[in-house]
């Protein structure tokens, strides 16, 4: 799949893509709000989340790069798919883990269920960058109270030195490699 | 059920027997048959639905009848109240210059209250200007058609639903000192704002209406169709002796639009 990674700033070629897909109206101003929210995201420039590319044919799909600052994650790095509805922002975008990763709340296909994305509870004014926030704060201080994995949740609350050894090792495996910035 | 559904798959997490919280899925079914907001239909077509032997109903349609004049129906998708709210007031400012003016000027400012409270400007701008586009067409512009049609599109429809909770989020967050004691169960008003208001689709109670109506200074009386004992429907005014020019009306679960 190739992907289109946009010098910052709202590019002209997204724009005409854009267009192309939606004529002027309701859908047209939301395409141009989710440009928007995008060149915000890469302005403010994050060292946890980076990286960010775009599907050249479909804006609705983003692919980025979580880069956590703590242990036992710290040795490798993540890449995410943030896919926005047709129905964004009234209903949540769906993040999923394309790098493997050794946690109790992702499950082995890369999903995640994160409450501030969830059907339920999705509100539409909130921001992209909240929910990256969120999810960056779920991987530094995984909740084994809300665990997809059972197994990791009881060693992560039973043996703490070993879910970090065997996180850090699958980490260090299966990981990206981290940016040398 | 009509053969015209959508199908909306939920994702939600709950306690499973051993304590741990497992993940799930439910598929709501949504009729998209009807429209978000219908024509005005009589209440001969209204009261088809219900059988000549629900003598509740009929005597209570007999009653309605007699006050008001046709029904607007609204889909029953948990914004129902918004929806009949918002297409019932800015069909009113239509006609009502003086009170289009008020309006603007309250609306306008719904946006830095907001602000204030902390909610993400870059968001609430997009929500506040595609409410204040369509409240400035109101004016001049629009036609009973043209606000017919844009509350029946769904995203410009919805634009303007978002809104209106963000404004009952907002109100009652200001005054979350006093609307606290009207919360149940074990919950701050940001966290009922959280999970019972903004959120598409969350129905609305009493307190959702008290909010609106007092944000915007734009009070409605809900004539109410229950099951209830007694020939005639009840009404309440909110706030308590306004006299309201948007009227709703309200069966289990579900607002309409009422005519005088």
């Amino acid at each position: 799949m190739a992907f289109h990674r946009a010098s910052s700033g709202v590019s002209d070629e997204l724009r005409d893509v854009n267009a192309a897909r939606w004529p002027m109206g309701p859908q047209y101003t939301k395409q141009i709000f989710h440009i928007h929210e995008l060149k915000d995201i890469r302005d403010a420039n994050l060292k946890v989340f980076r990286d960010i590319n775009v599907d050249e044919t479909n804006i609705l799909n983003w692919n980025g790069l979580i880069v956590p600052d703590s242990p036992p994650y710290n040795k490798g790095a993540f890449k995410i798919e943030i896919v926005f509805p047709a129905e964004y922002p009234f209903k949540p975008p769906k993040l999923t883990f394309k790098t493997k990763i050794y946690h109790p709340n992702v499950d082995e296909k890369g999903q995640i269920c994160l409450p501030i994305i969830s059907a339920e509870n999705w509100k539409p004014a909130t921001k992209t960058d909240q929910v990256i926030q969120a999810l960056v704060a779920l991987v530094n201080d995984p909740e084994p109270e809300h665990p997809l994995r059972a197994d990791l949740a009881e060693e992560y609350t039973k043996d703490k030195k070993k879910f970090f050894k065997n996180a850090e090792e699958f980490t260090k495996k299966h990981g990206e490699k981290r940016p040398s910035d | 059920m009509p053969k015209d559904v959508d199908s909306d798959i939920l994702c939600f997490l709950r306690k499973s027997e051993n304590g741990l919280l497992e993940i799930g899925y439910t598929v709501r079914k949504v009729a998209s048959s009807q429209p978000l907001v219908s024509e005005k239909i009589s209440f001969e077509v209204f009261g088809s639905e219900y059988s000549d032997e629900d003598l509740i109903y009929i005597h209570k349609l007999e009653d309605l009848k007699k006050r008001y004049t046709c029904v607007r129906r609204t889909r029953g998708d948990g914004n129902c109240f918004y929806r009949a709210f918002g297409f019932s007031y800015f069909e009113r400012l239509l006609q009502d210059k003086k009170e289009l003016q008020r309006f603007t000027d309250v609306a306008k400012s719904t946006r830095d209250d907001l602000i204030k409270l902390g909610f993400p400007e870059f968001t609430i701008d997009d929500f506040h200007e595609n409410f204040m586009e369509v409240v400035g067409k109101l004016e001049s512009e629009f036609t009973l058609t043209e606000l017919t049609d844009t509350f029946n599109d769904q995203g410009l429809s919805d634009y303007l639903i978002v809104y209106l909770r963000l404004i009952v989020s907002g109100f009652l967050q200001k005054e979350a000192e006093f609307y606290t004691n009207f919360i149940e169960g074990d919950r701050s008003i940001k966290e009922f704002c959280n999970q019972e208001v903004e959120p598409m689709g969350k129905e609305s109670d009493h307190i959702h209406i008290i909010a609106l109506t007092n944000a915007l200074g734009v009070p409605v009386r809900v004539e109410y169709m229950d099951r209830g004992e007694g020939d005639q429907c009840n009404h309440h005014d909110f706030p308590d002796g306004s006299k309201p020019g948007v009227i709703l009306l309200y069966r289990p679960g579900h607002y309409d639009i009422l005519y005088t």
